[in-house]
């Protein structure tokens, strides 16, 4: 349900704001969905660096920024920086008017690029970090609903950033928009009123999507609906090492066991500093090993010497 | 609110043209969507258009989709129609306000957001009623179980809304000979008890899309009726009408 819409946004570009005049100069293209394109931009004013998406649709685009604007509120009362920053529109070169918002830019890789270019022994961590990023909107009354891979970017040192706030749902009403395989209702786990028990489903079904995603898109694929279950996808985790450790935490989750986002992000802290936890399963980080052999090396060498003298 | 969804495979080849049937539909506030499902691209030239014709004439939107992707077109369908159909009753009332086009955009952004607040809530808490439409013809037999996975799912998604939802679900042409569409499921909430939403279906030759449509035009209708005099009485007018 694609729609695509030309805008001619090229690099060096300058967009201009329709109501407040704010100027942006485009750098490259940063990614496009359902939803909207979006820019990477330097604001001429400050010379900072910004992501722009503009919107296919007004409605869809406002509903957006009405999340973010409520989310905004809520955390200035915390202290955090906000995430928006303009709202406007701009006027493409033939003419045809569009919505768009401003917000901060991230610099980070998607979840998978970051864990395939810096090591799984981080996934823990990315892994922790997103539970708490999810609590503080639980916290706040809202499910995030689209969970996914693509929507989770990662920093420096596994700092998570959510984007793509066009599935936020308020507590108790319908989920906006999901992705299928993500989807509580589609594995008849529940479901599609907003909860935090749905965002922690997601989140137990990309720990599977990150280990096992040829496996489960051919399970999706090949299951009767009504064959689709929390049971079936539990499968996959006891046939994958690095997911078998958590499969208590996963089951818990595809189960909604749960009773909010801090709980599960406790529960999976825990796991992490469990004695022979997650570092059993051969994760103990390459640089440690090689130090490790390095100083053993060291002490042969050591020890020859003494002997020898 | 009442949304007509037809999915078919082919072109409509006796009675009243569907197309006249969806704008009747339009004209009584009803909007039709219309799903092609096309495996292997069977369907034609022609009947891409009239499935594009059916969903304009009927205020709504046409997709061309495979099975597998059925659920999630259905979904999202009906799900951007309801906000659609607010959005312009929205918009009339903006229009009668402001003097202007009504339309979003022509807002300054600051006030934009109150404005989709509302249609937002509205569209979350508006009771809805889908009636489905389903081609049962030859060619169509493979893909049932496909449009059953798709009604289910939709059932679903209905559910969580706050607003009361509802569906029905009629085949065309209908069971017995000479009739033109089969109700086999009335308003329902849920679909639970449900093993078999198409029990033994007869194929027949023809497609009388034009003529079905009328009927559950009809059927709405009456519905509609019925439940505006009920509601007199009971003091809850106008939830299903926008
Ligand atoms: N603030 C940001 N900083 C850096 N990159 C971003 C930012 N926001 C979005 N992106 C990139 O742009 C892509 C598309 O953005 P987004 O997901 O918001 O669009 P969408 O149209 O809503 O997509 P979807 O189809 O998933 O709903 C993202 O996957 C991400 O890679």
């Amino acid at each position: 349900m694609t729609t695509s819409f030309e805008l001619g946004l090229r690099r060096g570009v300058i967009v201009t704001g329709k109501w407040n005049r704010g100027r942006y100069r485009v750098e490259r293209m940063l990614g496009e969905g359902a939803n909207g394109k979006v820019f990477l931009v330097q604001r001429e004013r400050d010379k900072g660096w910004y992501a722009l998406k503009v919107g296919a649709n007004a409605v869809d685009l406002q509903s957006e920024i009405n999340v973010l604007k409520s989310l905004a509120g809520q955390n200035r009362s915390s202290g955090t920086g906000s995430f928006l920053i303009d709202v406007d529109d701009l006027c493409a070169m033939d003419g045809s008017e569009h919505p768009f918002y401003v917000m901060r830019y991230v610099r980070g890789a998607t979840l998978s690029e970051y864990l395939e270019r810096s090591g799984p022994e981080w996934f823990p961590l990315v892994g922790y970090n997103l539970l708490l990023k999810l609590s503080g909107l639980h916290d706040a009354g809202w499910a995030f609903g689209d969970l996914k891979v693509e929507n989770v970017l990662v920093a420096d040192y596994g700092r998570v950033e959510l984007v793509d706030y066009g599935g936020v749902t308020a507590f108790g009403k319908s989920v906006r928009q999901f992705t299928e395989i993500y989807d509580r209702g589609y594995w008849n786990a529940g479901s599609r009123t907003a909860d935090a028990g749905y965002d922690l489903f997601s989140f137990a079904v990309m720990c599977i999507q990150l280990h096992e995603k040829r496996k489960l898109a051919q399970m999706a694929a090949s299951l009767l609906p009504q064959n689709r279950s929390p049971e079936e996808l539990m499968k996959l985790v006891q046939h994958n090492n690095a997911l078998r450790p958590l499969s208590g935490w996963l089951g818990g989750a595809l189960t909604g066991r749960f009773a909010n986002g801090r709980e599960a992000a406790a529960a999976w802290q825990r796991l992490m500093h469990r004695p022979g936890g997650n570092r059993r399963a051969g994760a103990v980080p390459g640089w440690m090993k090689a130090m490790f052999m390095a100083s053993a090396a060291l002490l042969a060498v050591t020890i020859y010497w003494y002997v020898r003298s | 609110m009442y949304q007509i969804l037809l999915i078919t495979d082919g072109c409509s080849n006796v009675g009243v043209n569907p197309v006249v049937a969806a704008a009747t539909a339009q004209s009584e506030g009803i909007v039709v969507n219309v799903v092609g499902v096309v495996d292997q691209g069977e369907l034609g030239d022609y009947g891409k258009a009239e499935i594009e014709e059916i969903a304009r004439a009927g205020g709504g939107m046409s997709r061309l989709v495979n099975t597998r992707q059925l659920s999630q077109t259905v979904q999202m369908m009906t799900r951007k129609t309801v906000v659609q159909t607010i959005q312009l009753a929205v918009q009339k009332e903006l229009k009668q306000v402001l003097g202007t086009d009504g339309k979003i955009e022509e807002l300054p952004p600051d006030k934009r957001g109150e404005v989709v607040r509302v249609i937002d809530e509205l569209g979350e808490t508006t009771g809805l009623r889908v009636a489905l439409v389903i081609d049962a013809s030859a060619s169509m037999k493979p893909k049932l179980h496909a449009v059953e996975e798709a009604i289910r799912d939709l059932m679903l998604s209905l559910q969580a809304r706050q607003g009361q939802s509802e569906l029905a679900v009629f085949h065309f042409p209908g069971t017995s000979y000479g009739d033109d569409c089969t109700l086999d499921l009335d308003w329902t909430t849920d679909l639970k008890g449900v093993t078999s939403i198409f029990p033994k279906l007869q194929m027949r030759g023809t497609t009388p899309t034009g003529p079905a449509l009328m009927r559950v035009i009809d059927f709405c209708r009456e519905d509609r009726y019925g439940r505006r005099s009920k509601d007199e009485t009971d003091g809850m007018m106008g939830d299903y009408v926008v």
